[in-house]
């Protein structure tokens, strides 16, 4: 069964939430801060995270940042803000996708299935290896390399990699890449962007310009040596 | 009548004053230099007039009867004449004979009198100076000097000063423009500084230190955009707020009722009936809530950046799953990248669509032209009465009340509009040709 640590500081929100979550088949884990988050995410090592924004004490941005160190699980935001800087500011400081509530239950749970379908993926055996000049992809192993050091990225973060690898050379739209890495057949174009730039500071020597990962004005974006 | 700008009238004031000093300059040095030149003009002419009455003296003390013949024999110019009166008669030198009615007939009688004298007279309109030297008891030569030349190069001078003053005029006009040019540049920015403000951008500020003598303008005014700033962002954490507080419980419900709603087959009908409305109208609700919050923070200046138009359309069509050749293509004469604020284009443009949807049987077209974008539907139109009125908030137009007043927020067009005018356009609802609704968004500062 998979497991989904829920930071909530909302009591009804969390109570209503696990409730769903359970009828939906998951076996929820919910507390009420960050700092609580962080130790039973260390503790259970749950399979998704769900995190609020705006908690008391530590605020969810820098709880994103916390768990992003050590941790590749797949978090999402559901958040009351839906003001574009927190958005983006939520997405770079690691969050996979940003939900705003009130979400369904059902897109939740759709949302969960993409992104449990994408992690398994990255379970195979280490097998191919691409090199694209100083870069080098391992899909089967779930590794980047820059320069011969692994390069730590999360796993939607790869999965735009493999898929953009996958068209080496050719051109992906941010709808095609949300469709293929996060499922979405219609959704914000910004996770693709705020994900593309966050894999730019990890696999590029200069970010601003970018050599691998490149954009394609008006199309979209393409990976090439 | 309008009145002039500042920098005219300063410029005129420079002007007066450059005149008045350089009138005042040139008339004091004119004078100056004319009685100078008249003063050194007539020491010369009275001198000479000596030396020629003292030859004629000789001449006639020599026993020359003639008085012609000794005048004859001095070397004079053409601009002097000479006269001896004696015993009542007049001798000249030549056929100048009425010369003598030019002498003053006080310096006359001053030199019978046998005293030496010179007079300035006009004769024949030419400035000239008459000199009296008493020869003898009866006789007395007179020198006559024209100063035509003199009077020539004062006019010159006086011409060439008038012109010197009227450049000092215009010199002065010039630098008033100059100078207030400078001057109201500091004023140019604080303009400057406040449009950036009206069109958005609200961390406009002056520097306070780069003209120490408008420093309590620039203070006073980086304190109102502060203030501004403050406030507007005071409204936004308002909305923030709201949205938050709002959003929570519907969370709760939305999340809560999924459990109930799950089970529905195991309801009986009034309880399955029940949460079926239930289910409905926290999704109206929350859509309320959506809209509320557009609306609540839709006066907020927009935010331009270059955005490629067909694919913001593209993108609609995508999100309300349009079918193909619903969307026109571009024209070719439309620039693809408008500098609009996209996310409240989008908004407003998805706005329309979802209008039609509900109300017009759906989209039939979705076109874009220079400064503007339409949705065509083939529905029953909107009827002329209620064009104005249908982008009110909360009112509905005809087709909407006939489906209930439970559809829809009643907000949308109202957001559509809101939005037009945030990026200084409109929107408008017209008759389609072949029966239908047009709706057009109009966004005349579109370009770059």
């Amino acid at each position: 069964m998979t497991a989904v640590l829920l930071i909530e500081d909302d009591d009804r929100i969390r109570l209503s939430l696990v409730l769903a979550l359970e009828d939906e088949g998951y076996a929820a884990h919910a507390v009420a801060t960050a700092e609580e988050g962080l130790i039973e995410q260390r503790r259970v090592g749950a399979d998704t995270v769900l995190i609020d924004l705006m908690l008391p004490g530590m605020d969810g941005f820098e709880c994103i940042r916390q768990l992003r160190r050590t941790d590749d699980v797949p978090i999402v935001v559901i958040s009351a803000r839906d003001d574009t800087h927190d958005i983006v500011a939520a997405l770079e400081a690691g969050a996979d996708d940003y939900l705003i509530k009130p979400v369904a239950v059902k897109e939740l749970a759709a949302r969960l299935r993409a992104l449990r379908r994408r992690s398994r993926t990255a379970d195979a055996p280490a097998l191919r290896i691409l090199t694209f000049g100083d870069l080098e992809l391992r899909p089967e192993a779930g590794e980047v390399r820059l320069h011969g050091a692994e390069v730590p990225v999360t796993r939607t973060e790869f999965q735009l990699l493999c898929e953009l690898d996958d068209h080496a050379g050719q051109v992906l739209s941010r709808e095609q890449l949300l469709q293929r890495v996060w499922g979405y057949d219609i959704g914000d174009e910004r996770l693709v962007d705020v994900h593309v730039g966050r894999l730019r500071h990890k696999i590029e020597d200069t970010p601003g310009k970018p050599r691998h990962l490149v954009t394609v004005r008006g199309l979209g974006y393409k990976l090439q040596p | 009548m309008r009145r002039a700008g500042l920098r005219t009238r300063v410029s005129a004031a420079f002007a007066v004053g450059a005149l008045a000093l350089s009138a005042c300059v040139t008339l004091v040095s004119y004078e100056q230099t004319r009685s100078t030149l008249f003063r050194e003009r007539e020491r010369t002419a009275v001198r000479s007039a000596y030396f020629d009455a003292s030859i004629v003296a000789a001449g006639l003390a020599s026993g020359n009867r003639n008085v012609a013949d000794v005048l004859g024999s001095l070397d004079i110019g053409a601009d002097r004449y000479v006269l001896v009166s004696r015993a009542g008669r007049w001798y000249a030198r030549s056929a100048d004979t009425d010369a003598h009615a030019a002498v003053p007939a006080a310096l006359q009688e001053m030199a019978n009198g046998g005293q030496a004298g010179a007079q300035r007279i006009r004769r024949d309109g030419v400035p000239a100076l008459v000199t009296a030297v008493p020869l003898t008891e009866d006789a007395v030569f007179y020198e006559l000097v024209t100063l035509r030349e003199l009077e020539r190069t004062l006019q010159v001078l006086a011409l060439v000063l008038a012109a010197v003053a009227i450049m000092v005029a215009a010199g002065g006009a010039a630098v008033g423009w100059y100078v207030t040019r400078h001057a109201l540049r500091p004023l140019a920015a604080v303009a400057g500084a406040a449009r950036g403000i009206a069109g958005g951008d609200l961390d406009t500020r002056l520097d306070p230190d780069t003209e120490p003598d408008l420093a309590q303008l620039t203070t006073s005014f980086n304190h109102m955009a502060d203030e501004l700033d403050r406030r507007l962002q005071r409204d936004r954490r308002f909305a923030a707020d709201v949205s938050h507080e709002l959003r929570s419980p519907l969370q709760t419900l939305a999340a809560a009722v999924s459990v109930v709603d799950r089970r529905r087959d195991d309801l009986d009908y009034r309880a399955a009936a029940a949460v079926t409305l239930i289910v409905d109208e926290i999704a109206r609700f929350q859509e309320l809530v959506g809209d509320l919050l557009e609306l609540a923070r839709s006066d907020q200046p927009v935010h331009r950046e270059p955005t490629d138009i067909a694919e913001l359309l593209a993108r609609v069509a995508r999100a309300h799953r349009l079918t193909d050749g619903v969307v026109e293509t571009l024209p070719d004469d439309v620039p693809p990248v408008w500098k609009v604020d996209a996310r409240r284009v989008e908004q407003a443009l998805s706005n329309l669509v979802e209008n039609a949807v509900r109300y017009g049987g759906g989209p039939v077209a979705v076109r874009v032209g220079r400064c503007f974008l339409e949705v065509d539907d083939a529905g029953p139109g909107v009827p002329a009465g209620i064009r104005t009125s249908i982008f009110d908030r909360f009112v509905r137009g005809p087709a909407a009340n006939d489906r209930g007043a439970g559809d829809g927020t009643g907000l949308g067009l109202a957001i559509v509009a809101e939005h037009a005018v945030a990026h200084g356009g409109s929107v408008t609802v017209n008759d389609r040709p072949g029966g239908g609704a047009r709706f057009r968004i109009d966004l005349p500062e579109y370009l770059p």
